[in-house]
């Protein structure tokens, strides 16, 4: 079950009760998690976790220590909030130590599906079924995740903030296989309402996918233009929006560090069409209504029409250099200034090039550029003259993220969708669109499938 | 749980001592007070009984209950200062449930007669619901019977050190890193494990364990703040299933100060030029090769499509076994759940199958698989290889990596007579980015450290490199091995796969070996 607010504030109370430190934040947070695997066209592992956290951080004398637990009988919260206190007393001054905050007023956000959070495992299983047998009817070998997650918690500090927060998050991927082997296809969607999920639409998306990559050809690896669905986008860009961090730019090893310990703030470094933002009460998107040490969240721009509007200062970094902390992202939002272009039309647009649906196993390469490998999977298709011609092979890349959104690269920009990253298994979200871009690059084949 | 109760509650006493508090803090009696508070009320035998009579009476074929508790420290630090001294624990049961070949599991962190009642319940709940829909039921090979008790062989308990003593070690860490004239930053970082994990199953088996892992980890940097560039070096050592002797016995000052000295020497070094280098790999980069090409296709699970929606399949299959030379004839990888400071190694598995050491790959070729009861009774095996493991009382048990390990040459090859038989080629050091495919053929990695190999000597540093290859290609290339002289263990602390996502702690021993004509690419240009 998850903690009603007056139960999270009872907790937060008491923890905050045993604390003798100076300054101290407290957190507890519920879980209410259940899952459906299937592979081979049937279940494999299913399982269900309730779950409590708490989390004590406190300063004395400046001094910072930290414990968790998940036991809140109430000897276990003062024996964490005294181990915490402890281990403070043994550490050095911190001497990024910012003192919490007081109370702040939140604007809320409405993140949170009961029925997500309390799926009948029956209504489950009927709809996994119904995964599988649409598989099985189109011959091909099914396999997938069902999450469902509902989180409530509540955090509060000694200088007296209190915030209590519910979300939910359910997801379902499914990859569809020929039985032979030889082709695969990919499809994934995440809401935090259930009664959002169009599971048929995953599965019937996987399925053609997989149907259409049959018979793949061979393309010598190169540099061409390409189409990223908004998946293959995800996959590359979902944690795009978390990487602008102030501090490291102006320490000079970041992406976004100029020469001569400056940064890149006002310089247009991205397609004049491109925006990127962080809104937290984005309906279809709704992010978490706190942002870091409670500051309550705000819309941010972090990129305005291409131009670098904003670094993420920290509370302690902007107190160093003088400016205001910056309250999110929270989540992560791209979006074109003018009117989106669709997959169709970005097709049809094309002299020649391939259709990208998703990239796996991405890591960076060379945190300069935002360089970054990974390799195509479960569909890619050769374009000419307006139109699929063929499923290929799958790829190698190798792509800087700071070239493929440069001014010059980025030809069209479909509309956001709500999308996860593959490699995250759809537990996080961001509002991306499908792009059009005219340099691709791609350094080796890969006959996996 | 009997035995490492004992150890925690005596760890906690030690650990306030040793920070020579001028009285018995508070704190300390408090979190005895709690740890014996929940040790009299929690009796895991008799919770143990609950779930699996329960279990039985619903009509399982298989169940087991898991009570563990995990223990966690971290401190991180930057430069001369230290960042977050934190520790964490958390408890709680999971049990799993086999019902008409079809599994069902749940878990809670209320460890109640009441709790371990329902949420059996709840697991079979799961299990009937899925099984009026399932296609193909699952089975198990038998396991035997084990009543025991297993501790890890690490010299000293990290959670008995003082912090205190922690952070010294990395403040004079950081120190030696920071020596050399342009390096700008340095973090450094360790943290410790403890898994107290308790096993009950309906063949009868109860099974308690005391494991500790450590995992200490720097990374420094050099910024040329004139023309924006900067470059990073890693630590080479890797986590390791010992104690804190292990920051004891390493010398990570003398590392970090060498480190410090190659960052900056690397902002200066010569990009290199791509093309096709014979290749000498040390250890402390090659255990990540081995680890994504071959310990990953060796999962049975992966070659039935299990994970063919997350982690991937694999391109060995069944009729691979015995006949696809994976690897040049001087090649062993043996898979070992007994390796001494292996992270993956255990007394048993998660259910109850003991540590076992097997070859993978013998003389070369494929041999054999990493496998569980439910996998083994699928390809008509007749005992498990012990893989099962889970990475939480909240997470279900599934096929998981053992240490995968290259045996050393049986003679005493040193890195200088691989060295000796290169004209033109690059020696590498250190684990850096890494990526491949879903089934385990097409893999690129980096590394920390790069030298040139000229005319059987090493030459100047290089940087930006990466090489691509195809995991059997890459084997059979490899025409020298060190002797056990330079045999390493390296390893992953979190190597993860499942849906949920799951961790597991895997280390991979190897010696030096030399490769012959491996396509670089250089990482600065596009």
């Amino acid at each position: 079950m998850l903690l009603t607010e007056k139960e999270a504030r009872t907790i937060c109370e008491k923890l905050m009760s045993y604390v003798k430190a100076d300054d101290a934040v407290v957190s507890v947070n519920s879980e209410n998690y259940g899952h459906l695997r299937f592979a081979a066209n049937a279940f494999t592992t299913s399982g269900a976790r309730e779950n409590v956290s708490v989390e004590v951080t406190v300063w004395i004398g400046n001094k910072r220590g930290a414990a968790s637990t998940n036991e809140i009988d109430d000897e276990s919260l003062k024996a964490t909030v005294g181990l915490a206190e402890q281990l403070a007393r043994v550490s050095p001054v911190d001497r990024e130590y910012i003192p919490t905050l007081g109370w702040q007023t939140y604007k809320p956000v409405n993140g949170y599906a009961e029925a997500t959070s309390n799926l009948s495992v029956t209504t489950r299983a009927k709809a996994i079924n119904d995964v599988i047998a649409a598989c099985e009817k189109a011959k091909v070998v099914g396999a997938g995740f069902h999450q469902a997650r509902g989180l409530a918690g509540a955090s509060a500090t000694k200088n007296g903030n209190f915030v209590y927060e519910q979300s939910s998050l359910v997801s379902l991927s499914t990859t569809a296989r020929t039985p032979d082997g030889t082709s695969s296809g990919y499809f994934l969607r995440n809401h935090f309402d259930v009664a959002k999920l169009d599971t048929v639409r995953v599965a019937n998306e996987a399925i053609r996918k997989a149907l259409e990559a049959r018979n793949p050809r061979v393309l010598e690896p190169g540099v061409y233009p390409a189409i990223l669905e908004p998946q293959a986008v995800a996959d590359l860009l979902a944690f795009f929006a978390f990487s602008f961090d102030a501090r490291s730019a102006e320490e000079g090893r970041s992406a976004f560090s100029a020469p001569g310990g400056k940064t890149k703030v006002g310089e247009k470094l991205f397609d004049e069409r491109l925006n990127i933002y962080s809104d937290p009460w984005r309906p279809e998107l709704p992010g978490s209504q706190s942002a870091q040490g409670g500051l309550p969240a705000q819309k941010i721009h972090l990129v305005r029409n291409g131009v670098l509007e904003n670094l993420v200062y920290s509370r302690f970094w902007a107190k160093q250099k003088g400016k205001e902390p910056t309250p999110g992202p929270v989540n992560s939002i791209m979006e074109s200034s003018q009117s989106p272009v669709t997959v169709e039309d970005m097709i049809k647009s094309m002299d020649r090039g391939l259709l990208l649906g998703r990239f796996w196993y991405i890591r960076g390469v060379d945190p300069r550029t935002m360089l970054q490998t990974g390799l195509t999977r479960d569909g890619i298709w050769y374009i000419e003259k307006g139109k699929i011609q063929y499923p290929l092979k799958n790829f190698r890349f190798n792509q800087s993220l700071m070239q493929l959104l440069a001014p010059g690269n980025v030809d069209m920009i479909g509309k956001p969708e709500r999308v996860g990253s593959s490699e995250g298994q759809g537990g996080n979200a961001a509002l991306l669109p499908a792009l059009k871009v005219n340099e691709f690059h791609f350094s080796s084949q890969s006959e996996a499938v | 749980m009997t035995t490492s109760r004992r150890d925690f509650l005596k760890s906690a006493a030690i650990a306030a001592g040793a920070v020579s508090l001028p009285t018995l803090p508070e704190w300390i009696s408090s979190v005895v007070a709690a740890e014996e508070a929940a040790a009299a009320a929690i009796d895991k035998n008799a919770l143990a009984d609950i779930a699996l009579n329960t279990a039985r009476k619903l009509g399982v074929a298989y169940a087991d209950i898991r009570i563990n508790r995990y223990r966690s420290e971290s401190i991180t630090t930057r430069e001369q200062q230290v960042q977050n001294v934190s520790r964490s624990q958390n408890f709680g049961f999971g049990v799993r449930v086999l019902f008409k070949g079809t599994w069902g599991f749940a878990s809670s962190r209320s460890v109640t007669p009441n709790a371990v009642r329902l949420i059996t319940e709840h697991a079979v709940e799961i299990a009937r619901a899925n099984a009026v829909y399932q296609r193909r039921r699952v089975s198990l090979v038998p396991a035997d019977k084990v009543v025991r008790t297993w501790k890890s062989a690490f010299e000293k308990d990290p959670f008995e050190v003082s912090i205190d003593d922690k952070i010294q070690f990395l403040m004079a860490l950081n120190d030696a890193a920071m020596k050399t004239q342009g390096v700008s930053f340095v973090n450094s970082s360790m943290a410790f494990v403890n898994e107290q994990k308790f096993y009950a199953s309906t063949d009868g088996s109860r099974i308690e364990q005391y494991i500790i892992r450590a995992n200490p980890n720097f990374n420094v940097t050099a910024v040329n703040r004139a023309n924006g560039d900067f470059q990073t070096r890693s630590a080479l050592g890797g986590p390791q299933g010992m104690g804190y002797e292990y920051m004891e016995k390493h010398d990570w000052k003398g590392e970090a100060q060498q480190a410090g000295e190659e960052a900056v020497t690397k902002l200066k070094a010569k990009s290199v030029d791509t093309g096709k280098y014979d290749l000498v790999l040390h250890p402390s980069h090659l255990w990540l090769t081995i680890h994504e090409s071959v310990g990953h296709p060796t999962e049975l699970d992966r070659s039935l499509w299990w994970e063919a929606d997350y982690a991937g399949t694999s391109f060995l299959t069944q009729d691979k076994i015995g006949k696809l030379q994976f690897a040049s004839k001087i090649m062993n990888f043996v898979a070992d759940r007994t390796q001494p400071a292996g992270l993956a190694t255990v007394g048993y598995d998660d259910e109850g199958v003991p540590g076992q050491r097997w070859h993978l790959i013998k003389d070369g070729l494929f041999i054999d698989w990493q496998t569980t009861r439910d996998l083994a009774a699928m390809t008509g095996q007749k005992k498990s290889y012990g893989c099962n493991h889970s990475d939480s009382w909240g997470s279900i048990s599934f096929p998981r990596m053992p240490n995968v390990s290259l045996q050393p040459g049986s003679n005493n090859t040193s890195l200088d007579d691989l060295l000796g038989g290169v004209e033109k080629g690059i020696l590498i050091y250190g684990d850096g980015s890494y990526s491949i495919d879903q089934q385990r053929y097409n893999f690129q990695f980096g590394g920390q450290v790069f030298w040139e190999i000229k005319n059987g000597k090493r030459g100047e540093m290089l940087r930006d490199v990466a090489y691509q290859s195809r995991t059997t290609d890459f084997w059979n290339s490899c025409d020298g091995l060190g002797g056990q002289g330079s045999y390493e263990l390296g390893g992953s602390f979190n190597d993860g796969k499942g849906e949920p996502g799951q961790s597991n702690a895997v280390s991979h021993g190897c010696p030096v070996a030399r490769f012959r004509q491996v396509n670089v690419l250089n990482t600065a240009r596009r």
